[in-house]
C-alpha cells in the first residue's frame, strides 16, 4: 500500500489545440511511496506540468488510470475533482498564484478556511521564514517571498499530497536552498507525500525517487535510498 | 460566515471598483427615488383633489328609457306614454332619504322651492315693468319645464326636477318669488361655487324653521329693506286682498270665484312672514336676463333663501288650510302649495358612484330610474393631469430601472472577467464555485444596498421640493375654494376651520383636518414626505435586491464557466 500510495497506469494526455494533436503525457506509469520526497525532472516540454495538474486535480487525463491512496482521481466527478483538490492536494503553482488584495497571513488563511484540521497559518508563515511580514500584500513581497506565501499556503491545508511547480525557479541559491529545506522538513516530520519538479539535477539526491520524463514519457525512475539533507547539497 | 468575512475583506480591499459601482448604483436609486416620489406625490395629490372634488348624482326618471319601452321615436302612443309618466313620477324625499342612507354616499343634500307673492308695500324686482299683472298671473304648464328651469341657487348642482304639481297636469301659479328652502349648505351651490356671498348680514341657522331668510341685495335696495326687517310673503293660490286685486285677471283667473271665500280663513290666511337676517350679492344675476321670462319669481333677484325646515313649514300650513274646489275645465284646484323638489347625492369617489348605482338596483330601484351626474366629466378630467404625470414618472422609473439594470449587468460581467485570476485561485485550491459566486453576490449587495440607502437619501433631498409643489398646489387650489366658501356664508376669512361650526359636511370637511394656520398647514406637507418616503425606501430596497439579483447571475454564470486551470495557464 504504501509503495502504490499514487499510480500513474498509462496516462495519456492529448490537447487538440492545433491541426496537429499533441501528446503532452503519452502513457505515463509510475508509482510513489507514501511519506517520500519524490522529484520529475526533464527538459522544458516533456510534460512534467501536466502530470503534476493531473496528479493534483487541476487537469484529467485522456486516457489511462491515476490512484491516490487507493482510491481513483480519473473517474471522479467535477465536483468531487473540487473536494479532492481541497482536501487531499497543497499545489504550489510555478507562478505563485495569491490573491492580490489580500495579505500574506489572509492568503494563508484561505486554506485553513476550508481545512477543518488544517496547520495554524502563524506557524508556518514562520516555519516558511515570513513571520514578520504576516500583514503584507503580495505585491509588497518579492518573488522569493511570494513564492514562499504559496508553499506555506499549501502546507497549511495539511495534505496528503504537496505538489510544487518549480518552487526554487525564481530563487537564488540561499532561498531555494531553504525552500528545499522546508520540503524535506514537511516530509520527514510531517508525513506527506511531497513531488516537487525541477530542472535542476543537481537537487536530485535530496529526493527518495526522482522519476525522469522526456517527450511525455518517463525515461527512467531512479530509488533512492539514502537521500542527502538539504544542506550537504551544492549547484 | 466565511463568505461574508472574505466579501467584506474584499470590499475594503477594492475600494475603487466598489466606489464605481456605488456611484451607478447611486445614480440609479437617486432617480428611480425621484419618479417614485413624483409619482406618490401626483398620486396623493390626486387624493387631495378627490376629497375637494366630489361628485355629485341626482336620481330621476330615465324618461330616454320610457320612450324607448313606448316603441321609440314619435309613433308611441301617447297616452301609453302618459301613463307610464304617470306611474313612474320622481322619487319623493323620504324615498331619496332612504336610499341616502348608503355608506357610499357621502352627502345627501336637498332644496325645495315654491312661490309666493307679495304683499303690501314689498315689490318684486322688475314688477313695475308690467305693474300688478304678474301677481295673480295663473300659467298654465302641462308639460312643467319653464316653471321648473326657474330654480336659482338650488339647481346648480342637483339636477332640478321638474315640480310634483306639474306631473298632475294641474294649473301651476307663478308668483313674485321663488322661495327656496335648504337641507344644507351645500344645497346652496352658488354659495359653495362663490357666484353668490352674504355681504351684509349672516347666515341663518340652516337647522330651524325659524322663519329666517337671505333676500338678495337687489331686492333689499329696490324695498329699502335691511337686515333685521321682516318680509310678509302670500300664497297665491288665494285671492289676496290687497289693491292688487287686477282689471283684466277675472276671465283668466279661475281660482278667483273659488277663493272669493278664502277671507273667512282669517286676514293672515296663507301669509307668512320671514325675518331677513342677511342679505347677499349673486354676482351671476345679470346672465339670467336675457332669457325669457314668464315671472318676476324666475328672477335671481327674487330669491328668497329659507332653511328647509321653515319651508316645509309654509307648505304644511298651507296644506292644512287647503280648500280645494273645480275649475271650468273639471279639473280639480287647491289652494295647497307645492314644491319642486332639487336633490343631489355627494360622493367621495367616482367608485362611490359606481357602487351605488349598483346599490340602488339591488335595492330594489325601478330600471325607469336612473342616477345621473353633472360634473362626474369635471371630476374625471380634473384628475386626467395628475394620472397622466404619474403615468409618465412610472414609465421613467421602469426606463432608469431597464437602463439601470443593463449597466449593473455589464459592469458585474467586467468585475468577474477582471477577478477571473482569483476565481481560478480560489477554485484551485479546492474552494466550491458556488461558494465563490455566493461571495461575490454577497460583496455586490453590500454595496448596492448601501448605495441605494445613501441614493434614497438623496433623490428624498431632490424630491421633497419637487412633490411639495405639486402637492402645495394642489391643496391650495382646494383651500382658496373652501376659503371662498366660508367668505360666501358671510363668515371670517379666517380659513378652512371656521367652517366647521357651520356643519359643513362633505368636501369641508376634509379641509377641516388641516385647520387654518400656516403651520398646520406645513406639518400636513411634511407628514406627506415622512409617508412617501418609507414607501419609496422600501420599494427601492425591493428593487436593489432585484437589481442585484439579475447582475450577480451574470457574475455567477461567468465564474461557473471558469475552469481553473484554463485561467491560471493564460495568466502565465
Ligand atoms: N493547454 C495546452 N494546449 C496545447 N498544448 C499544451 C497545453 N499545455 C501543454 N501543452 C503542450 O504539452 C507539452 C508539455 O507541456 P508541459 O507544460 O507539461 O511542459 P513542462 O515539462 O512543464 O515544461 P516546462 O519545464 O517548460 O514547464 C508542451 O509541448 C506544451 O506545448
Ligand atoms: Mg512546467
Amino acid at each position: 500500500m504504501n509503495e502504490n500510495y499514487v499510480t500513474f497506469t498509462d496516462v495519456v494526455r492529448e490537447y487538440r489545440t492545433g491541426s496537429v494533436p499533441v501528446r503532452a503525457a503519452n502513457g505515463i506509469t509510475f508509482n510513489l511511496q507514501k511519506g517520500k520526497l519524490n522529484i520529475i525532472v526533464g527538459p522544458s516540454g516533456a510534460g512534467k506540468t501536466t502530470v503534476l495538474n493531473i496528479l493534483g486535480g487541476m487537469d484529467s487525463a485522456t486516457s489511462g488510470k491515476v490512484t491516490v491512496d487507493g482510491r481513483d482521481i480519473s473517474r471522479l466527478s467535477k465536483r468531487e475533482i473540487c473536494t479532492y483538490r481541497r482536501d487531499d492536494v497543497g499545489f504550489v503553482f510555478q507562478f505563485y498564484n495569491l490573491i492580490p488584495n489580500l495579505t500574506a497571513l489572509e492568503n494563508v488563511e484561505l486554506a485553513s478556511q476550508i481545512r477543518k484540521d488544517a496547520f495554524d497559518p502563524r506557524t508556518v508563515l514562520e516555519d516558511v521564514g515570513l513571520g514578520h511580514r504576516l500583514g503584507n500584500f503580495p505585491a509588497q513581497l518579492s518573488g522569493g517571498e511570494q513564492q514562499r506565501v504559496a508553499i506555506a499556503r499549501a502546507i497549511a491545508k495539511n495534505p496528503k499530497l504537496l505538489l510544487c511547480d518549480e518552487p526554487t525557479g525564481a530563487l537564488d541559491y540561499e532561498t531555494g536552498k531553504s525552500i528545499l529545506q522546508l520540503l524535506q522538513d514537511v516530509c520527514r516530520i510531517k508525513g506527506v507525500t511531497v513531488v516537487v519538479i525541477t530542472h535542476n539535477s543537481a537537487v536530485m539526491p535530496i529526493a527518495d525517487r526522482v522519476i525522469k520524463i522526456k517527450s511525455g514519457k518517463v525515461k527512467a525512475i531512479l530509488h533512492n535510498d539514502n537521500p542527502t539533507p538539504v544542506s550537504d547539497i551544492e549547484w | 460566515m466565511l463568505v461574508i468575512i472574505n466579501a467584506f475583506k474584499s470590499i475594503s480591499r477594492s475600494k475603487g471598483r466598489n466606489i464605481l459601482i456605488g456611484i451607478i448604483v447611486l445614480a440609479i436609486a437617486a432617480s428611480s427615488c425621484i419618479a417614485l416620489a413624483i409619482r406618490n406625490a401626483a398620486d396623493d395629490a390626486e387624493a387631495v383633489g378627490l376629497e375637494s372634488v366630489s361628485i355629485t348624482g341626482t336620481i330621476s326618471v330615465d324618461r330616454q328609457k320610457l320612450i324607448e319601452e313606448n316603441g321609440g321615436g314619435g309613433r308611441g302612443d301617447m297616452s301609453q306614454m302618459r301613463e307610464l309618466m304617470e306611474r313612474y313620477k320622481d322619487l319623493e324625499l323620504d324615498e331619496l332619504l332612504i336610499y341616502s342612507d348608503s355608506a357610499y354616499v357621502k352627502d345627501f343634500n336637498y332644496s325645495s322651492s315654491t312661490a309666493l307673492n307679495a304683499t303690501g308695500e314689498l315689490k318684486a324686482y322688475g314688477s313695475e315693468d308690467n305693474a300688478d299683472n304678474d301677481s295673480d298671473n295663473v300659467f298654465v304648464s302641462p308639460e312643467g319645464g319653464m316653471v321648473a328651469r326657474g330654480g336659482g341657487p338650488g339647481g346648480g348642482g342637483g339636477g332640478m326636477r321638474g315640480g310634483r304639481a306639474i306631473m298632475v297636469g294641474r294649473a301651476l301659479t307663478i308668483g313674485d318669488f321663488t322661495v327656496t328652502g335648504y337641507s344644507s349648505e351645500e344645497a346652496m351651490t352658488k354659495f359653495m361655487n362663490s357666484t353668490a356671498s352674504i355681504k351684509e348680514g349672516e347666515m341663518f341657522d340652516i337647522a330651524s324653521d325659524d322663519m329666517t331668510c337671505l333676500i338678495s341685495d337687489v331686492l333689499a335696495y329696490t324695498n329699502g329693506l335691511s337686515v333685521g326687517d321682516s318680509i310678509v310673503l302670500a300664497n297665491p293660490n288665494y285671492d289676496s286682498d290687497d289693491e292688487d286685486i287686477d282689471e283684466n285677471g277675472d276671465d283668466e283667473d279661475i281660482a278667483n270665484e273659488d277663493n272669493a271665500e278664502d277671507n273667512a280663513y282669517g286676514e293672515n290666511a296663507g301669509e307668512y312672514t320671514f325675518t331677513i337676517v342677511g342679505i347677499y350679492t349673486d354676482t351671476s344675476s345679470g346672465e339670467v336676463n336675457d332669457m325669457p321670462m314668464f315671472s318676476t319669481a324666475q328672477d335671481p333677484a327674487n330669491l328668497i333663501c329659507v332653511s328647509y325646515p321653515s319651508l316645509s313649514a309654509v307648505i304644511e300650513n298651507s296644506i292644512e288650510n287647503e280648500i280645494t274646489g273645480t275649475d271650468d275645465w273639471g279639473t280639480e284646484t287647491t289652494t295647497a302649495l307645492t314644491d319642486t323638489l332639487s336633490s343631489s347625492f355627494i360622493f367621495a369617489d367616482k367608485g362611490d358612484y359606481d357602487s351605488f348605482t349598483e346599490e340602488l338596483t339591488a335595492k330594489g330601484l325601478s330600471e325607469y330610474y336612473v342616477l345621473t351626474s353633472s360634473n362626474l366629466n369635471n371630476y374625471e378630467s380634473s384628475v386626467i393631469p395628475l394620472r397622466n404625470l404619474s403615468a409618465f414618472a412610472t414609465t421613467m422609473l421602469f426606463i432608469i430601472l431597464a437602463i439601470g439594470a443593463v449597466i449593473l449587468v455589464v459592469i458585474n460581467v467586467f468585475n468577474i472577467r477582471e477577478r477571473k485570476y482569483e476565481v481560478g485561485v480560489l477554485t484551485a485550491i479546492g474552494i466550491k464555485k458556488g461558494k465563490v459566486a455566493m461571495q461575490f453576490v454577497t460583496e455586490l449587495l453590500c454595496v448596492t444596498l448601501s448605495a441605494i440607502i445613501i441614493g434614497t437619501v438623496v433623490g428624498a433631498v431632490i424630491s421633497v421640493p419637487v412633490s411639495n409643489n405639486l402637492l402645495a398646489t394642489q391643496i391650495e387650489r382646494a383651500e382658496d375654494e373652501a376659503l371662498n366658501q366660508a367668505q360666501s356664508f358671510g363668515r371670517p376669512g379666517g380659513g378652512p376651520i371656521s367652517f366647521d361650526g357651520g356643519g359643513g359636511g362633505g368636501r369641508v370637511m376634509s379641509f377641516s383636518s388641516f385647520g387654518g394656520g400656516e403651520n398646520e398647514r406645513i406639518s400636513y406637507l411634511e407628514t406627506v414626505n415622512a409617508s412617501v418616503n418609507l414607501m419609496i425606501l422600501a420599494q427601492l430596497i425591493l428593487i436593489g435586491i432585484g437589481l442585484t439579483l439579475v447582475s450577480s447571475l451574470a457574475a455567477v454564470i461567468f465564474v461557473m464557466r471558469y475552469e481553473p486551470l484554463k485561467i491560471l495557464a493564460n495568466r502565465a
